[in-house]
């Protein structure tokens, strides 16, 4: 191929695949609106399905799935795209979360102002978490994260003994002007478009100018200082989305669940995001999705693949059925280490592979 | 007679005890490519990061275009016009071609992530106008058909180019250059002597360059400033500075 054919090529293949691109666009749509259905009748066109052809899945699952796709997305953000180590997400959610109680549960606000407040709230406690980036770096930031949230997770303590005591903070069930979200599909209805819309954002921070920079700042500090950027403020710009989103997807968590109390925000609810991002993808937020949807939906499908032993006897018994729990975290571990082994930058880049390897080498 | 463009001023350089640079001064015309050359250690790198912020001076003036910037941060120098590349490359790895160009208009733009997020009026065009240069500036470097290719993938000499591309698209004033030509083939190191002539030509800007091929040196530079042990021993142009005594004895060393 000569090099002046190169860019009308390119064009050419953009626009044959243009047409084939819309039709999948479509199609996803299309199954992503009937999808809860679904779920919810327990039958397609129809047809009633078993619990195993709905592979153990209900709605609700579905709807904690797209709240940590937000946590997931947001952390990505600011660890895979700029570079930014932080076990701090739990304390964004939890911030979120208290927010959302002062504001919504306390005060009585409507919902969707509540929600801002805790973006606000979010943005505010990512700037601070943020400061110590300023001084230190790498492992010495990521302790400092972790400062951050033993001292989020104690303030929420706090709060919450000192309003409501043990039983947590409840949560009113949330509605925007006169329609209430009071049914898991009415949930997933809201925070679809709120996903899609999150995604879509970061996508366009990333292709545009300042995205660009923390992405040159996480590969090459000195250069992208040395382009003019305030690697500074950049560093506290992407604290302050990303935990604002995180906060966000905390007041949602908090009150789909009804109720929230400080253990649920511990270290393991930080730290199940890092594991997403790493099975997805570092800096890819397709990746953050997928990641997302593995660690929150395939336990589940592990647990009902399972059920197919309930009735055997003897030692079958004990390992699938008295064991279940230990034996799903079990092969739960294995799937994601052999995940890892095999594609180790993460489900992202398997799928990448996978397209290469039966569409031909991707151009570029 | 004009101006300089870069005034160094009795510039010094201490890193606990180690004198990297001690009382440089020269200075930089206008349109003029000027080298700094010297031996390994002689303090060029040094020189280098003073001047664009990445070191602050312990003692001196730099002046550029009048003003003082003497021991301001890199991203403020960067915002005064002037542009370097490194010596060991610094690409951005994980951004393609045609972003590393991009990430070089960042000064040229203002709208900051959430204008990103929500695509407003003003960042299309800004964006719009940026990879219009890129593109341009690409072509120019004969880089046009790798857009889109991360710079890992292609050999060295190409990748020299981009990062020298990426300092075009800051419109600076002054590039400096950090042996643009280390590790090139004889073909590759002509093609860049080339660039930076058609660079200086077209565009007029003032380049000053440390370099170690001393005959390309000769044949790209209008100036020559010889550093040795951090000490300036030579000023002048490249014919003057050949004879010098002082810088064959630097280079070849003499008996003491």
């Amino acid at each position: 191929m000569s090099d002046t054919l190169a860019p009308a090529t390119v064009a050419a293949a953009r626009a044959k695949t243009s047409p084939g691109k819309w039709i999948v666009r479509a199609i996803v749509l299309a199954v992503l609106i009937y999808a809860p259905f679904v779920l919810t009748s327990r039958s397609i066109f129809g047809i009633p399905l078993s619990n195993m052809q709905l592979l153990n899945l209900g709605l609700t699952q579905i709807n904690l799935m797209l709240i940590a796709m937000l946590g997931a997305l947001s952390l990505n953000f600011l660890t895979g795209s700029a570079g930014l180590i932080s076990i701090g997400h739990a304390a964004f959610y939890a911030t979120g979360a208290m927010t959302a109680a002062i504001f919504g549960t306390q005060l009585g606000w409507p919902f969707p102002l509540v929600l801002v407040c805790a973006a606000i709230a979010g943005a505010l406690a990512g700037i601070l978490a943020g400061l110590p980036s300023l001084r230190v770096r790498g492992l010495y930031f990521v302790l400092s994260t972790l400062a951050v949230h033993y001292v989020v997770v104690f303030l929420f303590q706090e709060y919450q003994f000192a309003f409501f005591g043990v039983v947590g903070v409840p949560f009113a069930q949330p509605s925007i002007g006169p329609i209430a979200i009071d049914s898991p599909i009415r949930w997933y209805f809201f925070l679809l478009p709120l996903v899609a819309l999150v995604y879509f954002g970061l996508r366009n921070v990333l292709a545009t100018r300042e995205g660009r920079a923390l992405m040159a700042m996480r590969d090459h500090e000195l250069a992208a200082t040395a382009m003019g950027a305030d690697v500074r403020i950049l560093r506290l710009k992407a604290f302050a989305l990303s935990s604002a989103i995180a906060a966000v997807a905390g007041a949602l968590y908090a009150h789909l669940l009804t109720n929230a109390t400080s253990e649920v925000f511990g270290i393991n609810f930080a730290i199940q995001f890092i594991a997403m991002i790493i099975i997805g993808g570092l800096g890819s937020l397709s990746g953050s999705l997928l990641g997302a949807a593995v660690w929150l939906l395939l336990p589940t499908i592990i647990t009902g693949l399972t059920s197919f032993a309930a009735d055997s006897t003897g030692i079958v018994r004990t390992v699938l059925v008295d064991h279940r729990p230990q034996l799903v975290q079990m092969i739960f571990g294995l799937i994601v280490i052999v995940l890892l082994i095999f594609a180790p930058g993460g489900m992202a880049d398997l799928i990448a592979k996978l397209r290469a390897a039966l569409f031909g080498r991707r151009h570029g | 007679m004009t101006r300089p463009l870069l005034e160094i001023d009795a510039l010094h350089m201490r890193f606990q005890g180690i004198v990297a640079l001690d009382d440089v001064s020269f200075s930089l015309d206008e349109g003029k490519v000027t080298a700094l050359i010297g031996p390994n250690g002689a303090g060029k790198t040094t020189m280098f990061n003073c001047v664009t912020g990445m070191y602050r001076p312990t003692d001196g003036a730099i002046r550029f275009a009048g003003e003082t910037i003497t021991g301001l941060k890199a991203h403020r120098i960067a915002r005064h016009g002037i542009a370097r590349t490194f010596q060991n490359l610094a690409l951005f790895s994980g951004l393609t071609v045609l972003q590393n160009l991009l990430v070089g208009a960042y000064l040229k733009g203002s709208s900051g992530l959430l204008q990103g997020m929500f695509r407003t009026g003003a960042t299309r065009t800004e964006e719009a106008e940026a990879e219009a240069q890129a593109r341009e500036i690409l072509a120019y470097l004969g880089l046009d058909d790798v857009a889109d290719a991360k710079p890992s993938q292609l050999p060295y000499g190409q990748q020299k180019r981009i990062e020298f591309g990426r300092a075009l698209m800051q419109k600076a004033k002054l590039i400096l250059l950090d042996e643009p030509m280390a590790g090139m083939s004889k073909t590759e190191k002509a093609a860049m002597t080339a660039l930076i002539q058609r660079v200086r030509a077209e565009m007029g800007m003032t380049f000053l360059i440390v370099e170690h091929d001393i005959p390309v040196i000769m044949d790209v530079s209008d100036k020559i400033v010889v550093l040795d042990f951090g000490r300036k021993i030579a000023d002048g142009d490249p014919r003057a500075v050949r004879s010098d005594p002082a810088v064959i004895a630097a280079y070849l060393g003499t008996d003491e």
